[in-house]
């Protein structure tokens, strides 16, 4: 139960509770504004009755030809609002609109390849690992210096266009690329 | 351009891309050697100028490059990054429009007219160009650009009332003679019906609306779906929402919050959309439409289970409101159905806040409550942990005045204390970038022992509450909840830099300085240490206002950038948003306290009093947004209390008001000590006490707002007599200005051939007379010494006690910034102020001394807290912690080690800085 509605510019005022949490970046202005003034429609909040925001999710469209997709940059729930369904609901939103606006052939997002609660909840929707990108993300700067937490693996859903499940494939944690390889 | 000359100008381009601007000076001038005149190497010098800091030459530069009228594009990008460097903006619109007018037929400079407009929020002259571009190049685009500037113009508060229904009227016209109907994209159709929203003409909206493609729009785009609401609730639709939100949540199994909202309106709405009372026909018309809504809910209740909580919480909503309709019928309905809630979803972290608008209970309703809540405390696995702290929250949430006595908190605290180290194994393997299952208990200790604190008085339970959380906050890093009730006990404790240690580790940064920055810099200037040179505080000022400085440079530049993509649903919030940055209330809070610190820590010369009085006054008329988040304190007290929040701040937090006051009595001052001439006439509304500034000030800044009207009564005129006139000291600048190189400013030249004599010119009246000073001055003095003593041998806490300090050492420092000015001899005897001096010099050895002797007390003080005995009398204290757990008496000697310390610190040095006030203005 929670109102979804637009992300708007002066939500940065009111995201704390999300993003003084550990794993949600807070960014220049620029950053929100870049995607507010661009792709306004996939980017949403979850908000509470009381007028807290639980989430939110920023996204984008890219790509050429049949690589022309809808991208999550940004999805992220406060710690008290977890386990409501809340993501699975602002990613079904993106899709929707990757689909419907944007004719995408799919969607795609990056996730730490040892952040394995959020990888089993991208496949239960419906996501697919499609390949690992070597040292995508930085550190996170608390000590260790495991291999699997600076890899990400890029995981994709098809969408309406492409039937055939042609932006998929069935062995990608096999397949790698370094970081120069992905824009 | 030849390919000699583009030889030549690469690497100037190359030179300014890689920063390397002294060497993109050097090139500039090699090639201006061989062509003086061209005006791209010169636009670009004015560039690498700029970024130099060298104003005055890029001015110079500059001004040569617009007199020739650039057409060119790298001429005219170039002097867009200067003019925007010299923060002369409406030059940059000048340019583009004397472009643009020498080449109507280039759309590129047509668009960067547009743009430059835009940037400056100018939606007239906008509006203007994009109606010519739309005449030369028909592009709907440039049509849409003018209805928007049109939209924007009628929304500016500086547009007449009268003209704002004209210009909404205009771009609805103008839509209509577009080529292609406004739903040829959804920020167009959002466009639209904005414009007939404003118009209050609902009927033509709903017909958009209703209309396929305008249905399908708002199926896919949640800005078109928002205003649509908006919009049919102006009209009044509400039941036709209502049928629909039914269908959405049965049929579409949609589940946002805003269709059962819709739903709920509808219900009541025979009821609510009118202020005469309801008929029994109506009565019983809303009966039956609860009976039906109740069964629309309960089903999607059913269908969802455990998967969704909207069902049930939209019929403690329905409950709620259809007692608060006066048709209630079962007293027990809501309880019941909070039970029913809380079976369900109890393991759900946000079921506290979920419910509490539903719990207002009394007498046997509260019994019965509160006996449920008991049967359900159980601790076995991590999903009965969560219920558990639910169960806790939510007794405390309805605790009354009489059950909060002392002994009732003190053994609730240590039940908390208790179920929070049971609570702990469940986190043992967590990795420490986890949160602990059990942090909402540790917090849950610190709002028991705050509140304790507020029923006796005693610190002792603020210590107990600062050594849980240190705990706790020691096994769960990351938890910034704990952190934030931290922060506020370590200040109430006197120890401030271990609050600023929290603070830092919060990672606080970019807009989120705006709305956090007020957890440490709230009146930081009564921790603060300048006097003795520590600048901490100062930078974290300078540091959390970065951000405004960004929000000038780049968000005008995304609201130019939405014209560009047409996502003009966007540009209204982006305006919105850049004037909450722009007039925050925080960022000119934090200006204040900069300026209070910087007297106390530098020389009080011309140059300060100058700069800041030009900065204060430029933003003593801004109306202020206050952007600061205090929602973000975890507040779990019970509801017949105030929050946590409310509960430990040191003092009321300062709002426009305090801004207010403290921007007059800084702005007094600095005038009255400062030799330039007065150009905007403030004198009147700085002496006139507001009653909203009053209300905004603590006790002791009450008697120092007084203090300082006082003061600058008395001296005013003096300083009024002994000012050098205007022209004198326009001859001084130009005197000086002469020496250095380059060009003397025009304004400075012209006035320098005035009749000017030199300096101080013997006037012709007479100097004012002499008169005694107000009593209420040494009165001052006097009553924040008694204020001091009685808070020394009672029991209030180091935050008081350095605010009464800081607000003294204040006094005086604006006294000696009042009477500087007559402190050279030569001043005295020429104006006869021999009497005046020896005022001031009485004043000052009264101020001192009082000073002195608080300096004395509170370096004892300081000495006394950090001691062996003052740790340990920290560690009995805390002796309920330690009684009821397996809480560490080492670890607690820690904490006690630390805070007091950090307090130990705090008094020595705010001792020692007032040893140096004194001394340095005797």
């Amino acid at each position: 139960m929670s109102v979804l509605r637009p992300f708007r510019a002066t939500d940065m005022f009111k995201f704390n509770n999300i993003n003084l949490d550990i794993w949600t970046e807070t960014y220049g202005i620029s950053f929100y504004l870049t995607y507010l003034s661009r792709w306004p429609d996939l980017c949403c909040v979850q908000e509470a009755p009381n007028g807290h925001m639980m989430g939110y999710v920023i996204g984008k469209a890219e790509g050429h030809g049949q690589d022309w997709h809808g991208h999550v940059t940004a999805l992220t729930v406060a710690p008290e609002y977890r386990r409501l369904s809340l993501a699975r609901k602002m990613m079904s939103l993106l899709e929707m609109v990757s689909d419907e606006t944007y004719k995408g052939f799919f969607v795609d997002l990056y996730v730490r390849c040892t952040n394995s609660v959020a990888i089993s909840m991208y496949e239960g929707l419906g996501y697919s690992v499609y390949r690992r990108v070597r040292e995508y993300y930085g550190s996170l700067g608390l000590g260790r210096a495991s291999k699997d937490e600076e890899d990400a693996f890029d995981m994709r859903k098809p969408l309406s266009r492409d039937p055939h499940r042609r932006s998929v494939r069935a062995n990608g944690r096999e397949f790698v690329v370094s970081a120069h390889d992905v824009s | 351009m030849s390919t000699a000359l583009d030889r030549q100008i690469r690497p100037i381009y190359d030179a300014l891309d890689t920063q390397s601007n002294k060497s993109a000076v050097l090139a500039c001038n090699k090639v201006l050697k061989k062509q003086p005149n061209n005006v791209l190497v010169k636009a670009l010098k004015a560039l690498a100028l700029v970024r130099l800091q060298k104003v005055e030459e890029s001015l110079l530069l500059a001004d040569e490059v617009l007199a020739k009228k650039p057409t060119d594009d790298g001429v005219l990008t170039a002097m867009m990054h200067v003019l925007r460097g010299l923060g002369r903006h409406s030059d940059i619109v000048a340019m583009f429009e004397t472009a643009y007018k020498q080449h109507p037929q280039n759309e590129d400079l047509g668009t960067q007219t547009f743009f430059a407009n835009v940037r400056v929020g100018n939606w007239k002259a906008a509006q203007q160009v994009a109606t010519k571009m739309h005449k030369q190049f028909q592009d709907d685009r440039y049509l849409y650009w003018s209805i928007f500037s049109a939209v924007l113009q009628a929304n500016d508060m500086a547009t007449p009332e009268a003209l704002r229904p004209v210009l909404l009227k205009l771009a609805l016209r103008l839509i209509s003679s577009g080529n292609t109907p406004s739903y040829f994209n959804p920020d167009r159709f959002y466009v639209h019906l904005l414009i007939l929203r404003e118009l209050e003409m609902y009927d033509d909206a709903a017909t958009l609306l209703n209309h396929e493609i305008g249905q399908k729009i708002c199926e896919t785009s949640l800005v078109c779906d928002e205003i649509r609401r908006d919009i049919m609730k102006l009209k009044g639709a509400c039941k036709q929402e209502g049928e629909q939100a039914k269908v959405k949540i049965l049929e579409k199994k949609d589940r946002n919050w805003l269709e059962f909202l819709s739903l709920l309106d509808a219900t009541f709405w025979d009821i609510a959309s009118t202020s005469e009372p309801a008929s029994e026909d109506v009565k019983a018309a809303v009966t039956e439409e609860i009976a039906k809504t109740r069964k629309v809910f309960s089903e999607a209740a059913t269908v969802d289970g455990l998967k969704d909580r909207s069902g049930l919480l939209a019929l403690l909503e329905l409950e709620k409101r259809t007692k608060s309709h006066g048709l209630w019928t079962d007293a027990c309905e809501i309880r019941m159905m909070a039970e029913n809630y809380f079976s369900q979803f109890g393991d759900k972290a946000c079921c506290y806040e979920d419910l509490l608008p539903y719990l207002a209970f009394e007498g046997e309703e509260l019994e019965q409550w509160t006996s449920f809540l008991n049967s359900r405390k159980s601790f076995d696995t991590p999903d009965t942990l969560q219920r558990s702290i639910n169960v806790y929250k939510l007794l405390r949430y309805n605790l009354t005045s009489a059950e909060l006595t002392p002994e009732l908190e003190l053994a609730r605290a240590q039940e908390y204390i208790k179920v929070y180290l049971d609570g702990l194994k469940f986190g043992v393997n967590l990795p420490d970038t986890e949160l602990q299952p059990a942090d909402d208990f540790a917090i849950l200790v610190g709002h028991a022992y705050v509140s304790l604190w507020k029923l006796t008085g005693e610190e002792s339970h603020l210590q107990s509450a600062a050594a849980t959380l240190e705990y706790a906050s020691a096994r769960s890093k990351q938890s910034y909840r704990i952190r934030l009730l931290l922060i506020r006990i370590y200040h109430l404790l006197g120890a401030p830099a271990l609050a600023l240690d929290h603070y830092r580790l919060m990672n606080v940064k970019q807009v989120q300085t705006d709305t956090l920055s007020h957890l440490i810099l709230s009146r930081a200037a009564m921790w603060s240490l300048a006097p003795l040179g520590d600048i901490t505080y100062m930078s974290e000022c300078m540091e959390a206002s970065q951000i405004y400085m960004s929000n000038s440079t780049e968000t005008a530049e995304f609201i130019a950038r939405a014209f560009s993509t047409e996502r003009y649903s966007q540009i209204i919030d982006f305006i919105e948003f850049e004037d909450r940055l722009d007039n925050s209330l925080q960022r000119d809070l934090m200006k204040v306290e900069h300026v209070r610190m910087r007297v106390a820590h530098e020389p009080l010369n011309a140059e300060l009093v100058d700069m800041e009085l030009i900065e204060l006054k430029f933003i003593f008329d801004r109306i202020h947004h206050d952007n600061r988040d205090f929602e973000v304190i975890p507040n779990y007290q019970p509801r017949c209390q105030p929050s946590f929040n409310e509960q430990t701040l040191p003092l009321k937090p300062p709002g426009a008001g305090w801004l207010s006051a403290y921007l007059k009595v800084y702005i007094r001052a600095f005038q009255e000590a400062s030799d330039l001439d007065e150009t905007l006439p403030l004198r009147e509304r700085l002496v006139k006490k507001r009653q909203e500034e009053i209300d905004d000030l603590s006790e002791d800044e009450k008697l120092f707002y007084e203090y300082t009207l006082a003061l600058s009564e008395w001296v005013g005129p003096y300083h009024d007599y002994v000012r050098p006139p205007p022209s004198a000291l326009l001859a001084e600048a130009a005197k000086s200005n002469d020496l250095k190189p380059g060009h003397p400013l025009k304004s400075m030249a012209a006035a320098a051939n005035g009749s000017a004599t030199n300096g101080h010119s013997k006037k012709d009246e007479e100097p004012p007379a002499v008169k005694e000073s107000p009593e209420l001055i040494p009165k001052f003095f006097d009553d924040m010494k008694s204020r001091f003593d009685a808070v020394i041998s009672g029991t209030a806490l180091p935050s008081e006690l350095l605010h009464i300090v800081a607000t003294t050492q204040e006094a005086y420092l604006l006294f000696a910034l009042e009477t500087v000015r007559f402190k050279p001899n030569s001043i005295i005897k020429q104006y006869k102020f021999g009497q005046l001096a020896q005022s001031f010099k009485d004043l000052r050895v009264k101020a001192s001394s009082i000073l002195n002797e608080m300096s004395t007390v509170l370096a004892k003080l300081g000495e006394e807290v950090a001691t062996p005995d003052g740790r340990k009398a920290f560690v009995q204290a805390s002796s309920s912690i330690q009684d009821s757990s397996g809480f560490d008496h080492d670890f607690v000697l820690g904490v006690a080690k630390k805070t007091t310390d950090a307090r130990k610190q705090t008094y020595e040095g705010i001792a020692k800085g007032l040893a140096k006030v004194v001394k340095n203005h005797s």
